[in-house]
């Protein structure tokens, strides 16, 4: 009977650990420190998985810096950081040079955006690329009030503002004036509180504090994103210098599990999978 | 002069002067208005509890508890570079330099003690650069570049203080332990240095108010947005200022810039304490030299 | 104690003095050093110019410079006025009650850290300069300027107020046998003797307004642009280096941040040099 309670004990012990494996427990016995830096829209991901991992296991330390993609990249080329994070892929000067693996595991949408108080919630794409290059400077010309236009853009080492220079501006000019925001979520809050911005986030930040505009018709939804329709999308990207090392490969696991893709999903992004 | 005239200069200078106050007055009122309701234990230490999270038992993983912590080590591990050789140097300038090589020195450590802070910062920033490629891969900004950064931006304060203290002491006590037959070391150490530690304390005191406040120098030798608590001089760290500074831009939602807010009352009040002492000791320091001369 | 220790002591306490002032030059050596490779290349020309355009290689730090010009100049013309006004209440009109109060209230704002100064002008200062203009984002120089006076002032008051407590007394007490009122001895009497304090406490002002990070960082709005208004957004120099700060470090816009460094130290070295030159300088070092 003893030996009964004790077996069935030990099962449930077994089982209970073996449900929870393939996500926490894998990082069990192993000590060190991680270092991220770089693209600022993986931040939420990383900050939660982070934030799980060192519960589970206090001998870890992760550390996460912001910076933009262009920071991650040369960071973890320059071996300054484990993992450098960026909104693009690497130019293939970048690999060349620093060696570097890219892990992709999200996929984004970059959207425009402006304060939800703004009734502006369409236009078009000549529109859009008139509006950054100062060709269009008056929300009036577009049905809005009579004030000034204000442009809020992102610095050189953003992957997002490459994305967006790219996919959304054809290449086309910013104009001079803009306003430079350093991350996400520096653009979310300026545009939330500037009832005449206009500036372009990911779409795994965007909520009710700003108002998504759609572009020719296409709204910036994870859906559209997800079909193609949508088509100023980017990967996300986990770059490290050549082979990971445990406690990193550990961690771009732990991402790429089902419980790291479901906090990206969580977060407001397309899990890759999928 | 006319009293048309007078009348309106005095006008002006009460009114400046009457702004100026309201100005500050709004500025702290607002800050309290705003950062009151968020001033308890969970801004400090998140879900964790209080207990745990101070005796380091558990990890606090969302309240400011590991930006205090930093700030508060950072502060003492800068002065712990600082104090020696700020002090020394200051006896140095004080006691033993010779006429020609004042001024020279007396430059250079005017122009060190007027350099921006941001500049230091990118001082060390480029040292630790420097350092990652040709000494060891193991160096990057982290909290001893930063701790040393800050203590290249307060040493000319205290170097000041101490050199001050020293050559402003009446004649009779720098001679009268000499006149005893003490050595020139010994009077400095046993009678000079005591005599006026006040003033220095004070200005160390000081020097640990910058070193809370900067937020320049930090952001570019090491300080990051999530850290935890340093636990070794090579980690990055979280700092209050550079909390503040984060959360000014980056705020996620309504709560976290109720946490920014009072981040802000938090370092406020430490830096204010700071000043404070620092301002009494002064004036005590002054009082005893009232009673002498 | 043994002599040999009064050796040992006095070689620790030159080492310790050399490393301090070595410290200055090591800063200076590192900004050449790493922007040398540009003035040799010959392309010192191209940061010398009005485009900052990373992808098209263009790295002009102009409008960082003017930036800086601006908000710095406009700072100090929002604070002279006050800080001479401060002064004057505190050195000759209100010495009592009042005067101490301001007094206190000034010293208190020396330890108010800056970036708090920003983060409260981001939520109370800029959206009512948004308003005001109805145009713009509100981050812009004057907001700047503004926020930038409010942390020079200290340092202007507490040194003009010293400056004012030093004119001799004999020359204040004739005044005040010849009968003068406050005024009468301010306008006569102590601003043109303590003039020299004046300006010293300006140029010294002027250089914590250049050196200044954090508050155009937070709310100048950091555009690339020659500011042509008030309401128009800048970059300062110092800003420039914190958002640049982390690229590549072979790239030439990674260097050129040493060149805004060096134009920094030059500056600060030619305040330090005005300072002299005006003989202010003891005043500074006794605070």
């Amino acid at each position: 009977m003893k030996l009964a309670i004790c077996l069935a004990g030990i099962f449930m012990i077994a089982g209970s650990s073996f449900a929870a494996a393939g996500d926490l427990d894998r990082f069990e016995g192993v000590k060190g420190t991680l270092r991220i830096a770089g693209g600022t829209a993986h931040i939420p991901v990383m900050k939660e998985a982070a934030k799980r991992i060192m519960t589970a296991n206090s001998d870890i330390k992760i550390t996460i810096a912001g910076g933009g993609s262009g920071v991650g990249i040369k960071q973890v080329g320059e071996g300054l950081v484990n993992i450098g994070n960026s909104g693009r892929k690497a130019t293939d000067d970048e690999i060349k040079r620093y060696g570097l693996k890219m892990h992709k595991f999200a996929i984004d949408g970059i959207a425009v955006v402006v304060n939800p108080k703004n009734p502006v919630v369409k236009m078009k794409k000549s529109e859009l690329m008139d509006i950054f290059s100062g060709k269009i400077n008056n929300w009036k010309t577009l049905g809005f009030k009579d004030r000034g236009i204000n442009v809020y853009t992102r610095d050189a080492s953003s992957g997002t503002r490459k994305v967006f220079w790219k996919k959304a501006l054809n290449k086309g000019k910013i104009i001079k004036s803009a306003n430079f925001v350093k991350s996400h979520g520096a653009m979310k809050s300026a545009i939330n509180v500037d009832p005449y911005g206009i500036g372009y986030i990911s779409v795994g930040y965007l909520d009710d504090t700003v108002g998504p505009v759609s572009l020719d018709g296409v709204s910036p939804t994870l859906e559209n994103v997800l079909k193609g329709d949508y088509k100023i999308a980017r990967g996300l990207y986990m770059n490290t210098k050549g082979e990971p090392s445990v406690l990193t490969r550990l961690f771009i696991d732990y991402i790429m599990s089902k419980k790291g893709q479901k906090i990206v999903e969580d977060k407001g992004y397309i899990a890759v999978g999928k | 002069m006319n009293r048309f005239v007078e009348y309106q200069i005095k006008l002006f200078c009460w009114i400046s002067g009457i702004i100026l106050i309201c100005t500050i007055g709004i500025l702290l009122a607002f800050l309290l208005h705003k950062g009151f309701s968020s001033l308890n234990l969970p801004l400090i230490f998140g879900e964790t509890r209080p207990l745990d999270g101070l005796f380091l038992k558990t990890r606090v993983v969302d309240g400011l508890f590991p930006a205090i912590v930093g700030t508060l080590l950072l502060i003492l591990t800068s002065i712990i570079w600082a104090i020696p050789t700020g002090v020394a140097a200051g006896i140095y300038l004080a006691e033993y330099c010779n006429e020609k090589w004042k001024p020279g020195f007396n430059l250079l450590l005017d122009i060190l003690a007027g350099i921006p802070s941001i500049l230091i910062g990118l001082f060390g920033f480029a040292v630790s650069v420097f350092l990652h490629k040709h000494l060891s891969e193991h160096i990057y900004p982290c909290f001893l570049i930063s701790s040393l950064a800050l203590a290249c931006l307060v040493l000319p304060y205290i170097i000041r203080t101490t050199e001050q203290s020293l050559v402003n002491l009446p004649f009779f006590i720098k001679t009268t332990g000499l006149a005893l037959g003490a050595s020139r070391l010994q009077n400095i150490l046993l009678i000079l240095i005591p005599y006026n530690l006040s003033r220095i304390i004070s200005g160390i005191i000081l020097a640990i108010g910058r070193c809370a406040e900067d937020a320049a120098v930090i952001m570019l030798t090491g300080a990051v947005a999530m850290a935890g608590i340093p636990d070794s001089l090579l980690s990055r760290y979280e700092a209050l200022p550079f909390y503040i500074f984060y959360i000014s831009s980056d705020y996620n939602s309504q709560e976290e810039l109720m946490k920014g807010f009072g981040a802000c009352i938090i370092l406020l009040l430490i830096c204010v304490f700071l000043f404070a002492l620092s301002h009494i000791l002064k004036r005590r320091a002054a009082k005893r030299f009232a009673i002498h001369i | 104690m043994k002599p040999s220790i009064e050796k040992l002591a006095e070689k620790g306490f030159l080492f310790s003095a050399l490393f301090s002032v070595s410290i200055t030059i090591l800063i200076f050596f590192f900004m050449v050093f790493f922007s040398f490779p540009l003035f040799k290349g010959g392309d010192i020309a191209k940061f010398f110019t009005l485009e900052w355009n990373p992808y098209e290689s263009g790295f002009g730090i102009v409008p960082m410079m003017a930036g800086t010009g601006i908000i710095a100049l406009l700072a100090l013309l929002i604070a002279t006025p006050f800080g001479i006004g401060c002064s004057a209440l505190i050195s000759v009109f209100s010495t009592g009650y009042f005067g101490r109060f301001l007094r206190k209230v000034v010293e208190f704002m020396t330890g108010i850290p800056t970036v708090i100064y920003g983060f409260v002008a981001i939520f109370l200062l800029v959206p009512f300069i948004r308003e005001i203009f109805e145009k713009g984002t509100g981050m812009c120089v004057l907001s700047a300027s503004i926020m930038l006076a409010l942390l020079i002032l200290p340092t202007i008051i507490l040194f003009i107020s010293n400056a004012f407590n030093a004119v001799p007394k004999n020359y204040l007490d004739a005044a005040d046998s010849l009968g003068a009122t406050p005024a009468q001895k301010l306008v006569y009497i102590i601003i043109p003797l303590a003039w020299k304090g004046i300006i010293s406490a300006l140029v010294l002002a002027a250089g914590r307004a250049v050196g200044d990070t954090l508050i155009s960082l937070m709310i100048a709005g950091n555009a690339l642009q020659i500011p042509k208004g008030l309401s128009d957004a800048a970059r300062t120099l110092t800003a420039h280096i914190a958002l640049i700060i982390a690229s590549d470090y072979e790239s030439p816009e990674f260097k050129s941040i040493f060149v805004c460094g060096l134009i920094l130290f030059i500056f600060t070295t030619l305040i330090i040099l005005a300072l002299r030159l005006l003989g202010y300088l003891k005043i500074l070092r006794n605070r």
